[in-house]
């Protein structure tokens, strides 16, 4: 992440979590943490403790920021916030941990004559996906994929679909839902099936080559090692953990997790 | 090919069903997004390009230890020696492997093992360079509570330690120094076969030192069978004890497991280091008290009169050549025990010290303040006495010269805020500590030798302080030396009998255990300068004390260059 995008997504942080800007220059901010970002931003576990227990009100840190070397003004204590910097490795963290998930119902902006009655929403439930390929190496790639719970229809990229449309968390008066066919876990079964075909259907190169480096790395040490009946107990023990080390260093695998999840009520269907 | 197992992670679904029947606890649509655009900028979205590089701040490694971690991951597959010859950051290059594997969550803890003397500072490196949370090993209970620590080697294998460390796994081990675990036969080498462990890295500037099996046994403590068995590696490489067969094979092997950057390779631009002694010529009243001094100490030496230390006899010698005050000091100790041994208070100890009360002027210091001044720059002024540091802070303030001191004994906090000052604010540093670490110097280029150490290594460290890797200027040393005096001997031996100043430490330390008892170049110039009857006498002996080093230098380097034929297939020359 470049420094503008370090700031931009502090910028947003801040907003989000209710933190009061103080200053705000080229290069700089300075802001007072709202009681929701402090204990995520600044390692104060006891303070919370004792702030809880004795009933206060809490005193949340004041933090200034610059964001690019050249730019850092001159005599403010001020830390620099790059995407390496431990605050900003919390910052992510915290972004994460407080936007898993979220449900909406579609906002369009125009008159709803009540004489025509209740406008229907189309239920959907979108998820995104972290999928790590892995062995002793690893990639990543996150696919955002949404399923239509009345027709069980799927589709990629719904996150960008519906990105630029506007949101309520309520249901607005005179609308309601078509009711869905498929429950959440019908549906997230449906997603995993359809994501297993996806990760079937990728480039398995790495994997094969794990899986030779991993043969190859056990013949080693059965060559290695005398055969069973010469081995000491000790010298069996230790032939046994160099084999588990091994799979456990090589052995490919998929692994899926959530990054968040949310159930979008849709005006159209997404294109 | 078989399927590889998918595992679907479904914690999150009785989470957000739960969401659904109490209708609350949901998110916002910006907080949404935003914790999305964390997960992209979280993901690794290649197995092979290093993502760390882009998260180091204000640390940018040199292309050989990019290169040198590239080959880690990627060939070695994280099981790797690092075996850069001294000084080309080994430790670079191992924390920036930690941090990779770190960033792409391949690590989540580790265990770096090292000689105890080096705890606090692989700790304090790993955090400040590449700001990874590696806690120093203190005590028992650390074991369990921290998922990277460093620790020494000697402590860990030892109860209630080793039991700990062995009901663990560990996804990363590194070892630094590990040439310890040449024999296979030690606590050790035991100890550390018995970890339990994902990614390795053994650490060490010397894998062969002298023997084959030496790297056998190295090898194969990383990975069993990558030169197979015992056995059959003596039949088939083995023709003498450090004479290989089969070398292009064997070296072939090794290099699989083994990276060896040199200073050589040329990839790492030193600049020059440039020499230039200037003589200081004492006077009148300085050189009567040193004359004084020299007389007295040889007296005492002919009569072993009632001081016996001969240790604070030449220690007095140096010591006036650095300054009036750093003389007086001792004298004043000398005189002390005198009168708590209710002795006679010698009679010569008390012209000493009026010797002592008619100096006023010292031309070493002013000649310090000159040089100074007209250098404009920033300059590290070192000397091996407290009271010789006051001094020379003294007179640059009298003269508005800003000047910061640094000692061994300051507290850390005290040191990095001198560092700090000196960077920012300070012309001077001046300095009695040159060892230790911490004080990396590369802004500065300009050293003064205010007097010598006796033990090269000393000075070579002082030298290393400014002159390496990040230097990016020519470096120039001043020497200042009393003319006759015991300090022109010394500087005319480390100068010009064994080039000193122009060595690098790796070799030093080699050529001195090389030359054995005489190695001890403290011990021995003690000697020559006690016994030797005049200067006459003096420089025969150094000359013959150069003559051996030479001598120690070069059957180093013909040891070391048979060592670079078994480990990279450099040629003997």
């Amino acid at each position: 992440m470049e420094p503008s995008q370090v700031k931009s997504f502090a910028e947003r942080y801040l907003d989000a979590f209710g933190c009061r800007i103080i200053e705000q220059r080229p290069g700089l901010i300075q802001a007072e943490l709202s009681v929701e970002a402090d204990p995520d931003l600044v390692h104060r576990p006891f303070y919370w403790m004792y702030v809880e227990k004795m009933g206060l009100n809490p005193q949340t840190s004041t933090l200034t920021w610059v964001f690019d070397r050249e730019e850092a003004p001159q005599g403010i204590p001020a830390e620099r916030l790059s995407f390496g910097s431990p605050r900003f490795q919390q910052m992510l963290h915290s972004a994460r941990k407080h936007g898993r998930f979220i449900r909406l119902y579609e906002d369009t902006p125009r008159p709803v004559r009540s004489r025509a009655g209740s406008k229907p929403y189309d239920p959907w439930l979108g998820v995104n996906y972290r999928i790590s390929y892995l062995c002793d190496r690893k990639k990543e790639e996150i696919l955002h994929f949404g399923i239509h719970l009345r027709t069980g229809e799927i589709i990629e990229n719904f996150y960008s679909r519906i990105r630029d449309r506007n949101w309520n968390p309520r249901l607005p008066a005179h609308r309601h839902i078509l009711p869905p066919l498929f429950t959440v876990a019908e549906a997230v079964g449906e997603l995993e099936y359809n994501l297993q075909g996806y990760v079937e259907q990728q480039d398995m190169e790495w994997a094969r080559d794990a899986k030779e480096q991993l043969n190859r790395e056990l013949e080693r040490l059965h060559a290695y090692y005398p055969e069973e009946w010469r081995m000491s107990d000790e010298l069996h023990e230790e032939k046994k953990q160099r084999i588990r080390e091994t799979v456990w260093q090589y052995h490919p695998r998929v692994e899926v997790e959530v990054v968040n999840a949310g159930l979008f009520y849709l005006d159209t269907p997404p294109v | 090919m078989e399927t590889i197992p998918i595992r679907m992670d479904r914690r999150w679904l009785n989470e957000f069903e739960e969401r659904m029947e109490t209708d609350s606890g949901w998110s916002t649509w910006d907080r949404f997004r935003l914790a999305l655009d964390a997960a992209e900028a979280q993901k690794v979205p290649d197995f092979d390009t290093l993502r760390s590089l882009s998260t180091l701040q204000g640390l940018t490694p040199l292309p050989h230890q990019v290169e040198t971690a590239r080959r880690v991951l990627g060939e070695m597959r994280g099981r790797a020696i690092l075996a850069d010859e001294v000084g080309l950051g080994k430790t670079i290059e191992a924390g920036l492997i930690l941090k990779e594997y770190l960033v792409r969550g391949l690590v989540k803890n580790a265990l770096i093992l090292v000689p105890s003397s080096l705890v606090l500072q692989w700790s304090r490196e790993l955090n400040r360079k590449f700001q990874i949370p590696a806690m120093a090993q203190k005590k028992a209970w650390m074991w369990d509570r921290y998922d990277i620590l460093v620790a020494s080697i000697d402590t860990a294998k030892r109860e209630p330690h080793r039991s700990k460390v062995l009901s663990r796994h560990y996804d990363m081990l590194i070892v630094d120094e590990a040439h310890k675990l040449k024999n296979r036969r030690t606590q050790n080498y035991r100890f550390v076969n018995e970890i339990r462990k994902k990614y390795s890295l053994l650490l060490t500037a010397t894998p062969v030192q002298n023997e084959l099996s030496e790297l056998y046994n190295l090898v194969t403590l990383l990975k069993p069978g990558q030169l197979g068995r015992q056995q059959a590696f003596s039949t088939h490489y083995i023709a003498g004890k450090r004479k290989p067969k089969n070398e292009e094979q064997l070296r072939e092997e090794v290099r699989q497991v083994m990276i060896r950057n040199k200073r050589s390779d040329g990839h790492i631009h030193f600049t020059r280091r440039n020499v230039e002694n200037v003589p200081i010529s004492l006077y009148p009243e300085e050189r009567a008290l040193y004359e004084g001094i020299t007389r007295f100490v040889k007296d005492q030496y002919h009569n072993s009169g009632p001081i016996k230390s001969l240790l604070s006899l030449i220690i007095l010698q140096r010591e006036v050549c650095s300054s009036r005050d750093a003389a007086f000091l001792t004298l004043f100790k000398l005189l002390k025990k005198g009168v708590t041994g209710q002795e006679e208070l010698p009679p010569d100890v008390y012209r000493l010290v009026n010797l002592l009360r008619r100096v006023e002027r010292q031309a070493k210091v002013e000649e310090a303040v000159i040089r100074v001044r007209s250098l404009k720059e920033k300059v590290i002024i070192f000397t091996e006495y407290r009271a010789t540091q006051d001094v020379i802070l003294r007179h640059l303030a009298a003269e508005g010269i800003i000047a910061v001191p640094y000692r061994g004994g300051f507290a850390r906090n005290k040191k990095d805020w001198m560092m700090e000052l000196f960077r920012n604010r300070a012309q001077v540093m001046v300095a009695t500590e040159a060892g230790g670490e911490g004080i990396n110097l590369q802004f500065c280029n300009h050293i003064i030798n205010y007097d010598l150490p006796w033990n090269p290594m000393r000075v070579e460290q002082r030298i290393g302080r400014v002159h390496r890797l990040g230097q990016e200027k020519d470096v120039t040393i001043y020497n200042f030396a009393t003319q006759n005096t015991i300090e022109e001997h010394i500087l005319w031996l480390l100068h010009e009998k064994i080039n000193m100043f122009r060595m690098v430490i790796g070799d030093l330390e080699t050529i001195l255990t090389e030359m054995g008892t005489e190695g001890d170049m403290e011990q021995s110039l003690m000697k020559i300068m006690l016994e030797s009857e005049d200067d006459r006498e003096v420089r025969r002996r150094l000359t013959d004390l150069g003559e051996s080093f030479s001598e120690a230098r070069k059957e180093a380097e013909i040891k070391k260059q048979e060592r670079e034929a078994l480990v990279d297939g450099t040629q003997p020359g």
